[in-house]
């Protein structure tokens, strides 16, 4: 905890100060001072001047990061607005046409939680979703990284971290919020803060042990002030070494000078700092696979020696298999059947002009009269499929309906809906109101049974179990009662199955475990999830009944899953993917803000929630009070976060349709 | 058989008619109104035949809720729906039965009213007993191009019967009560009209599936009165002709039997296809294991044939036509009384051989209407009603004699039902007009104006009775 107030002491060094001494010009792009769409992001183009030998080069940078000024009010203490972050992302994108790195700065305790054009959540999936794929290296100093507003700048190549900082999941006041259940007006205590803050193992030493930074610059003893030059020298050798070594790893001719660099820590070898357009696509892959080891440790992964190598050989099989499908078949496959339409076209061409001229001499013909008029079966009994394989024999009746009580519908006063009774409204309604449209409440297990064709679920990496990483006081425990209740070993279920014949890859957040916060477990699940879709060449359907969040008690290792999730969903997507979110119920925070927000096509149900923090939290964090439907999927159609509002009772149906219509030609599962 | 009080879920004529019965077969009863309904003769009659308990004021008749607040507080142990409001309703019916505190209903089971309330349903419930229906399809068609082979095959098919000038119909499978109908006697406009139905049918029903059937002409409507028990008995009381109604295809005359060979030519052999249209109907009764009243409802084009149209699972405001020519032991029946003592699970104590049928019954409907201006309801105060008594004359009403009444505006129209009966059409009609010419109706709206009423029209209508 005296690390957080070391943080936050106004006397602590800024972004400006940064700029000022660790490089050697900068410009200031777009702003200055207060006059700045976002005073808490600072972006500039800087530049490193060194000497080698007898030359003298200038490195242009980038530097994007978040400003808390010393004290200064309307640099709102680091936090970012959603505009803030979009002018960040822009200028990436800018960094990235120009070829220079970036080395963002992170300050921020959290992301502004608004939800104004362009949205807390929206901004920062986009951020971290471009960020997956930039074409340049990006070096991160963190100093103070809360959260989501972290995570909008900061997927880097290599991560450093001040040694007196912090990088966590949520501030330890918030953790203490969540913890202890308190509300605005019962402030957590001290005492419980102060735990929190111990054991979500925010220090730049857990973070460097559990792998999520990559290293650490010594700081004075109290901390990083304006005027500790020292500070600035050691910090500004950090950054070249980093951003050298980035370059050099991926670079074609690196050979001597990696080893001196590594060896000797010489600051004093000259790298060109842009790349070409090999070793941008090697960045790309390093850092994805970078991520994709990270936090591998931090869940439980029950499955059996056996069950692992079955796994491992199903997947190089069906990795050759669609190689051979898809790549190698299917190309050829395309030309011929283009070809075969060519030809077709021609002989039907010629075949009606012949054809034409005989068919009157044809038709005289006795016995040639054509018998087709049973085909449409107007007077007799037709046969109907109702929908492929569904079958009446497994339909679902939500325990919701086994009770003999009515509902009233919150709208009845509005739109004078009678009161419902429970079997009509969960039994054959779906949980809606039939006057108004109104949707309550529906658990999981009603879209298994009726947004999948019958028995087509089919569960893979169940036996990945949601654990305790940082042992966190009572998370074991209450995990345990999650399990139990729901019969799941994490929040997160992965299965393939069909919707109306087309095979689906899903990842489903349940909300009733923990609601459906994501920690490693969860993360990893869905990674393997969306590696599965690609493996298969099948969509991607990431059906969100329910997820509050990021698992707070994970700290850290809950937090990464952001961006690893992201990068792989990047990568499903890069190689052609088709990836649809539906959101049920509240839908909130990290996931939300990253891998889940990415998506192209996001649809909610009417009941949905959406949004980057809860009313309690923007209440606690900015002291607005929000309006009552503030996240409600309207609002969150009309600020442009999803692509359509479905009834559920249509759901099926929808995610057909738009499984058909959006697959389009590339089809993958075609 | 088990003492039972019934809860009746109605107004008007029906809830006396039930109330009656309930009296008839020695069962306790309640009725419910609401505050526009006060005046009612329901009310008057519950409170003299049931006391102050056997009447209770809800504010709604389509609340279940409050349906069964009061079935729970009066104690009831069994529900009659009469027509309209819940009595095709499965749910209302399925919550009767499954709800914590289980009551009777009185009507065909859950499952039936669900499955015969469904119009493809049940068609393609006919088509498997090979009972004819309108020729078209028989489930939602999504695919534009199925439909227009549908379409096209029905032209053709059309033709080929004769049809000179071929009209086909294009429906919302999902809709009811004629909306998101449209007709297209032009196969090349049919495209145009498919786009049409399938919008209105998304926008409204969230649902795209047509179905496509051939329009029929100048038809006449039939209707086969069914009675079944939980025992397997099925039994018939005749058939009705109920062709004379209104522009909003409501009914306004119903003559029993359905044709009637001895006094009208007909262009068919009419005994035939009544006993058809009785055959086809109970063979399906008996094929879904309908268990109360019910009638199947049919069409019969000009050359003779009949097609299934529809199942109602209910009780119908013209059951005392059918009622009033069938004897039992020389007895006269009441539907109602039968319907309630299967509804409590009581065995058929007859079969069809004891079923006998005698003479002609017409039942007019009276309403305070205008038929020469497409039938617009008048509202007004009711000032004088009478009618003298006949043995040959059977009246339902809900009107109070002996005082004025102020037509509620919130309900069903109908004022009263006056069913003749003669022993040949010829006899039938003459007490008809004799009957509508004693009737006095007379009554005044807040503008002065008299009270208007379809009695002239139901006159002139009496003549042509039965002539197809």
């Amino acid at each position: 905890m005296d690390k957080v107030r070391i943080v936050r002491h106004p006397q602590r060094v800024c972004l400006k100060d940064i700029l000022e001494n660790v490089y050697d010009n900068y410009t200031e792009i777009g702003g200055q001072g207060e006059y700045s769409i976002d005073p808490s992001m600072i972006i500039a183009r800087a530049y490193i001047t060194r000497n080698v030998g007898k030359k003298t080069y200038k490195q242009p940078v980038m530097v994007i990061g978040q400003e808390k000024g010393h004290g200064e009010e309307f640099r709102n203490g680091g936090s970012v607005k959603p505009w803030g972050n979009a002018k960040a992302l822009e200028y990436m994108k800018v960094a990235e046409t120009e070829n220079i790195p970036i080395h963002s700065y992170i300050f921020t305790p959290g992301s502004y939680p608004v939800e104004d054009y362009p949205g807390a959540a929206q901004q920062i999936a986009r951020n971290i979703y471009a960020m997956a794929g930039i074409k340049v290296p990006v070096v991160a100093v963190i100093s103070e990284g809360g959260s989501g507003g972290a995570e909008a700048i900061g997927l880097a190549d290599t991560r450093i971290m001040l040694s007196h900082g912090y990088y966590s999941v949520i501030s330890p006041e918030g953790a203490a919020a969540i913890e202890g259940r308190s509300s605005a007006s019962r402030k957590a205590s001290g005492k419980l803060v102060e735990n929190c803050a111990r054991q979500l193992k925010i220090t730049a030493r857990d973070n460097l042990e559990m792998g999520y930074v990559d290293r650490i610059v010594q700081e004075p003893p109290l901390g990083a002030r304006p005027d500790h030059f020292e500070f600035y020298r050691k910090l500004r050798q950090e950054v070249i070494l980093a951003t050298d070594e980035i370059i050099l790893s991926i670079r074609g001719v690196k050979l001597f000078r990696a080893i001196a660099l590594r060896k000797l820590n010489n600051p004093k070898i000259y790298v060109r700092w842009s790349l070409s357009t090999k070793s941008k696509e090697r960045l790309v892959w390093r850092r994805y696979q970078k991520y994709r080891g990270l936090s591998r440790w931090a869940f439980e992964d029950s499955s059996t020696g056996f069950q692992r190598f079955k796994n491992f050989a199903l997947e190089t099989g069906w990795s050759i298999y669609s190689f051979l499908r898809y790549e190698f078949f299917g190309r050829h496959q395309r030309a011929i059947t283009h070809l075969a339409e060519d030809v077709q076209g021609e002989v039907h061409a010629l075949m009606d002009r012949v054809t034409h001229r005989f068919s009157s001499l044809f038709k005289k013909l006795p016995g040639v009269k054509k018998d087709r008029e049973d085909v449409c079966q107007l007077t007799t009994l037709s046969t109907w499929e109702a929908g492929m394989s569904w079958n009446e024999h497994c339909r679902y009746v939500s325990p919701q309906a086994n009770q003999d009580k009515t509902l009233t519908c919150p709208n009845s006063r509005k739109s004078n809906c009678l009161d419902l009774w429970a079997p009509d409204l969960f039994g054959d309604f779906a949980g809606v109101c039939s006057h108004c449209g109104h949707h309550f409440p529906m658990e999981y297990e009603w879209y298994l049974f009726n947004i999948f064709d019958s028995r087509s679920i089919r569960e893979f990496n169940a036996p990945i179990e949601a654990s305790n990483p940082l042992e966190f006081d009572g998370l074991t425990h209450k995990l345990d009662k999650a399990k139990k209740q729901t019969g799941h070993k994490s929040a997160c279920m992965t299965f393939e199955a069909k919707i109306k014949g087309i095979q689906v890859v899903v990842a489903m957040l349940l909300a009733r475990f923990r609601g459906g916060s994501v920690g490693a477990a969860e993360g990893e699940k869905f990674i393997r999830a969306a590696e599965q879709a690609r493996r298969k060449h099948m969509p991607f359907l990431a059906y969100v009944h329910g997820t509050a969040g990021i698992r707070i008690q994970e700290g850290t290792n809950g937090l990464l899953q952001m961006p690893r999730c992201t990068l792989s969903v990047r990568r499903y997507l890069e190689s052609g993917g088709l990836y649809l979110v539906v959101y049920d119920t509240n839908s909130y925070a990290g996931p939300l803000a990253s891998f889940l927000g990415c998506s192209p096509y996001q649809f909610a149900i009417r009941s949905a929630n959406i949004g980057f923090a809860g009313p309690g939290v923007i209440r606690e964090t900015t002291g607005l009070d929000i309006p009552p439907n503030y996240h409600k999927s309207f609002q969150a159609l009309s600020r442009g976060h999803i692509q359509g509002i479905w009834d559920r009772r249509e759901i099926r149906n929808n995610l057909h349709h738009a499984l058909m219509t959006m697959g389009g030609e590339f089809l993958y599962y075609r | 058989m088990k003492k039972h009080k019934v809860l009746i879920a109605n107004r008007g004529e029906i809830a006396i008619r039930i109330l009656r019965a309930c009296q008839d077969l020695g069962q306790d009863f309640v009725c419910v109104y609401t505050r526009e309904d006060a005046q009612s003769e329901h009310c008057t009659e519950a409170l003299k035949h049931g006391g102050e308990d056997s009447l209770y004021r809800i504010s709604s008749y389509q609340d279940p809720n409050e349906i069964f607040a009061v079935a729970d507080h009066s104690q009831a142990t069994a529900v009659h729906p009469g027509y309209g409001f819940f009595a095709e309703d499965f749910r209302f019916a399925r919550r009767v039965v499954q709800r914590s505190r289980k009551l009777e209903f009185i009507g065909p089971s859950w499952k039936i009213i669900q499955d015969l309330g469904d119009k493809i349903n049940t068609k393609r419930l006919a088509r498997q007993l090979n009972v004819p229906t309108i020729p078209g399809s028989d489930r939602p068609i999504f695919d534009d191009l199925e439909a227009e082979e549908v379409a096209r095959s029905l032209f053709n098919f059309q033709i080929e019967q004769g049809i000179e000038q071929p009209v086909i119909l294009v429906k919302a499978s999902a809709g009811g009560g004629g909306m998101g109908i449209e007709e297209v006697n032009d196969p090349d406009r049919f495209r145009n009209v498919l786009r049409k139905v399938k919008n209105y049918a998304r926008r409204q029903f969230r649902d795209e599936g047509v179905l496509i059937e051939q329009r029929i002409f100048d038809f006449n409507h039939l209707e086969v009165q069914i009675l079944a028990d939980s025992h397997g008995n099925v039994v018939h009381f005749g058939t009705r002709n109920c062709t004379v109604q209104s522009t909003g295809r409501q009914k306004r005359i119903e003559v029993a039997p359905g044709f009637d060979p001895s006094a009208v030519s007909y262009a068919f052999d009419a005994g035939k296809v009544l006993n058809d249209v009785i055959e086809y109907s109970v063979h399906m009764a008996q094929n879904v294991g309908y268990n109360s009243i019910g009638t199947w409802e049919w069409i019969v084009s000009p050359t003779g044939k009949p097609f299934l149209m529809e199942v109602n699972t209910r009780i119908q405001v013209e059951n005392g036509v059918s009622a009033i020519i069938a004897r039992i032991e020389d007895m006269e029946v009441d539907l109602i009384r039968e319907q309630i003592r299967i509804g409590l699970g009581e065995k058929m104590d007859f079969d069809q051989g004891s079923i006998k049928f005698e003479g002609v019954g017409i039942e007019y409907r009276i309403l305070a209407e205008d038929p020469g201006n497409a039938f617009t309801p008048w509202v007004g105060r009711i000032e004088k009603f009478s009618w003298p008594e006949h043995p040959w004359l059977r009246m339902h009403t809900h009107i109070p004699r002996d005082r004025v009444y102020d037509i509620p505006t919130e309900f069903d129209p109908n004022l009263a039902l006056g069913i003749v009966w003669g022993k040949n059409l010829k006899e039938a009609q003459k007490r008809g007009l004799t009957f509508l010419n004693q009737l006095t109706l007379q009554g005044r709206n807040n503008m002065g104006e008299n009270l208007k009423s379809n009695i002239s029209y139901l006159k002139e209508k009496t003549d042509s009775l039965l002539v197809f």
